[in-house]
């Protein structure tokens, strides 16, 4: 039986008891409604769950897992299918439990700054729930208006704001886990509980395992203060090294913006093609600068960024007059991906770290690399923690195209870890970056990874064939494998 | 047994390792004799320290470059990096800066049968692989031995200010702090404490800018919080060496909590922690302990390493 093939359908027994626990209506097995489960936003690898259920609150995730125990059936958590790692294919199929109908704001506590939402609660609502107590919730992905927080959890996500708040690890107090053998566990701090817990950090060792600890079913987030106001700014450079150069300027001169981010010249142009914020399409790279804070003296701060854009040749620095021009600004960031169908029918985004030092470095490498496979290949990057992301463009209708575009992005993140840093910055593992674990850790690393994943999921029912290198892979990727080799 | 003082890591390796083997148990260790800063990239605020480095000793050298490890445990002097991440220690400017997790990016440990590990990276964004870092935080050094950690940094603020105000009584000291954090200010530091026979002193303290801290100070005061204070509260609570008790409960329950507590207490109250010498408060079955031991079981089989240390 080849990898990622379907042993054998859920037998209509396990089908009734789902649909016993779950009801009709949130139960999927039919073939043509699987299909949207296929696979989340790295498209590469596909593959059918058996079924898909989608639960109403932890007692029913509970029971589904039990069954799935009982009967040996891998479990996949799906929060909103936006991982670009791979992070939620059923790669030999199994019980896909999503979280879709889990999706309430429980509880805001503005006093205690505090939010308590279920796993599938999208990122944005969060922040929207408590604006009007002038607050919010920090991380803040790109995806932030499809992605869940359990799948943040699962994901450690990031953002462009976590150069000064940090990542979810950094916001999440706690939150209730369904293990794989279906105990119900809350790890950290309590809805109404002190922050400090005894015990071992179950809370923070759980975060970032991709899903493979459990399904997480509550979460308790940590809101902060909204910053007083905002100084966003726009350098235009007519090089990705001036614009690299003066992100380090900006730190070293000891200023900690709350965002710092690069696009160069192709982003641009597509951004600005799509849709036209009045960016120059002639230029080598834009940074999006965002100072926040109290109003006191952040004027001073803002001169001081433009005093150092300008020492690194600067053309220009537009300053957002109005809360609208920054709307728009962080708009053309977050929107860049989208973007790029204008530049090309398929892109490979990539998420390498280097440590922020080495950012002229690895940019070289990536024109380089472009020029060497002959593909284009923008950057749009959160420069401020060195945390870029290539976006490798191909043409899937020509083998050639795609084999050197996998190429290209395995080159690059090479030479992120060859440079003291890290093959992925926020996306995650899954399957797609496998065979980066080993080149990034040692045997004896990978080992003690196994053993805790040993602790959570000793059956490695959970989410399986990610992370670790040996995992099955889907039968269409090593036809995908084949061509590249 | 006697304290065993490893001269480096293959000694500590080798020391871990036989005692694995024998199926002895190593309760203390002294790594004092590591004690170097590996890399300190100013750059990048990153730095890789070895664990038997005291925190003040760190803190200096960070300084000479205008940085940081934004923490303020006790006795900074004697603490080593190593105590300070076991024990995951940390002081008044917990409010502002957050807990040592907070800063730790890449980690270096010594597991009970000797293996060396690494965990996380040396930059400041990384989600390869699990976090076993946030495992060895905290774990009071029953699930392996850090030998070495590095940290992301800060700037050393350009200005710190504190001010302070005694409270007529514990209501008066509540309702002043629901007025700080109802207000626009952003403080690093808001403590509460209380010495005996006397009144309760609710201390603020701000970080940044000159502009913002002269702004907030001026704030503070009118809402009645205006004599100029330090943290030396802080330093004498911690100079006693009897073990303080702690208790962590939602920052609005903090006062409720205090009425109970029959003694001096030093209290973070933006975070709702109060720390007191005193009757032990209750102890509370934790539904997470058989996971917990299997975690300690699993990383430690043989027993080489203290005990589990939690309550059961």
């Amino acid at each position: 039986m080849p990898y990622g093939t379907v042993a054998e359908q859920i037998s209509p027994q396990i089908q009734q008891a789902l649909i016993g626990i779950v009801g009709k209506e949130n139960v999927i097995c039919g073939h043509e409604e699987l299909l949207v489960y296929e696979c989340d936003a790295y498209t590469l690898e596909k593959n059918l769950p058996n079924a898909v259920v989608l639960p109403r609150n932890s007692k029913e995730v509970a029971e589904v897992v039990r069954l799935c125990a009982k009967h040996n059936l891998p479990i996949i958590p799906r929060g909103a299918g936006t991982s670009l790692s791979g992070s939620v294919l059923a790669v030999t199929g199994g019980v896909m439990i999503g979280l879709a109908r889990m999706n309430r704001i429980l509880d805001l506590d503005h006093r205690n700054r505090r939010a308590l939402v279920e796993g599938g609660c999208v990122n944005a609502w969060v922040t929207n729930a408590a604006k009007s107590h002038g607050l919010l919730y920090a991380p803040d992905p790109s995806s932030q208006s499809a992605c869940t927080i359990g799948g943040n959890v699962a994901m450690n996500s990031g953002g462009p704001h976590t150069l000064k708040y940090g990542v979810t690890t950094n916001h999440v107090l706690g939150y209730e886990i369904v293990l794989p053998d279906g105990e119900v566990l809350w790890f950290g701090t309590t809805p109404d509980g002190g922050e400090d817990v005894d015990g071992y950090d179950l809370r923070g060792t759980a975060i970032g395992s991709e899903g493979m600890f459990g399904i997480v079913t509550r979460v308790l987030v940590r809101l902060i203060k909204a910053p007083q106001a905002f100084k966003t700014m726009l350098g235009i450079f007519e090089s990705v090294d001036d614009a690299s150069q003066t992100v380090s300027d900006i730190i070293a001169a000891g200023i900690v913006p709350g965002a710092l981010e690069m696009m160069d010249q192709l982003i641009t142009q597509a951004v600005e093609a799509a849709y036209h914020f009045g960016f120059p399409t002639d230029a080598g790279a834009v940074l999006i600068v965002e100072l926040d804070g109290l109003g006191a003296g952040l004027d001073k701060q803002a001169e001081r960024v433009v005093e150092i854009c300008k020492q690194n040749r600067a053309r220009e620095v537009r300053m957002a007059k109005t809360e609208q021009e920054r709307a728009d600004l962080w708009k053309s960031r977050k929107r860049a991906f989208g973007a790029i169908g204008r530049l090309s029918p398929n892109f490979l985004t990539q998420d390498g770290v280097v440590p922020r030092s080495q950012l002229p470095a690895i940019m070289k490498f990536i024109r380089q690399t472009s020029e060497e496979c002959g593909l284009r290949i923008p950057n749009v990057f959160h420069a401020g923690d060195g945390n870029i992301h290539p976006l490798v463009l191909y043409d899937e209708r020509d083998p050639d195209q795609v084999r050197r575009a996998i190429d290209a992005g395995n080159v690059i993140l090479e030479k992120c870890i060859e440079l003291g840093g890290s093959a992925t910055g926020e996306h995650g593992i899954g399957v797609e970056k496998i065979d980066f674990m080993e080149k990034q850790f040692t045997k004896d690393d990978l080992d003690a990874m196994r053993k805790l994943r040993s602790v959570f999921d000793p059956d490695q029912r959970c989410n399986p064939h990610k992370m670790f290198p040996g995992s099955k892979r889907c039968g269409d990727f090593h036809h995908r494998k084949q061509i590249s080799a | 047994m006697p304290t065993l003082a490893p001269t480096d890591l293959t000694q500590l390796s080798e020391l871990l390792s036989c005692a694995s083997v024998k199926g002895e148990r190593i309760d203390e260790l002294n790594l004092s004799a590591l004690n170097k800063i590996i890399e300190h990239r100013p750059e990048d605020m990153t730095v890789t320290v070895e664990a038997g480095k005291t925190v003040a000793a760190l803190q200096t050298e960070l300084r000479k470059q205008g940085q940081w490890l934004p923490i303020d445990p006790p006795n900074p002097e004697t603490l080593t990096i190593g105590s300070l991440l076991a024990e995951n220690l940390n002081g008044p400017r917990r409010l502002g800066f957050g807990t040592i997790r907070d800063w730790l990016i890449g980690i270096r440990v010594a597991l009970a049968d000797g293996t060396l590990i690494r965990s996380g990276g040396k930059v400041v964004k990384n989600v390869a692989g699990y976090d076993l870092m946030k495992a060895f935080v905290g774990s009071r050094g029953t699930l392996g031995v850090i030998v070495e950690a590095t940290f992301k940094l800060r700037p050393v603020p350009e200005v710190e200010s504190f001010a302070e105000t005694t409270c007529d009584s514990l209501e008066s000291a509540d309702k002043l702090i629901q007025q700080v954090v109802d207000s626009p200010l952003c403080p690093v530091v808001l403590d509460l404490h209380q010495l005996p026979g006397s009144n309760p002193i609710l201390v603020i303290g701000f970080a940044g800018t000159a502009d913002e801290v002269e702004w907030q100070i001026g704030q503070a005061k009118t809402l009645g919080i205006q004599t100029p204070a330090s943290l030396e509260y802080d330093r004498t609570f911690w100079s006693n060496t009897t073990p303080a008790h702690s208790v962590s409960v939602l920052p609005s329950k903090l006062v409720e909590a205090l009425q109970k507590v029959d003694a001096p207490f030093l209290a973070r109250a933006g975070n709702g922690i109060i720390y007191y010498r005193g009757a032990a408060p209750a102890v509370v079955t934790n539904p997470n302990t058989a996971l917990m031991q299997r975690l300690k079981t699993t990383f430690d089989p043989r027993q080489t390493l203290p005990d589990f240390p939690f309550a059961k």
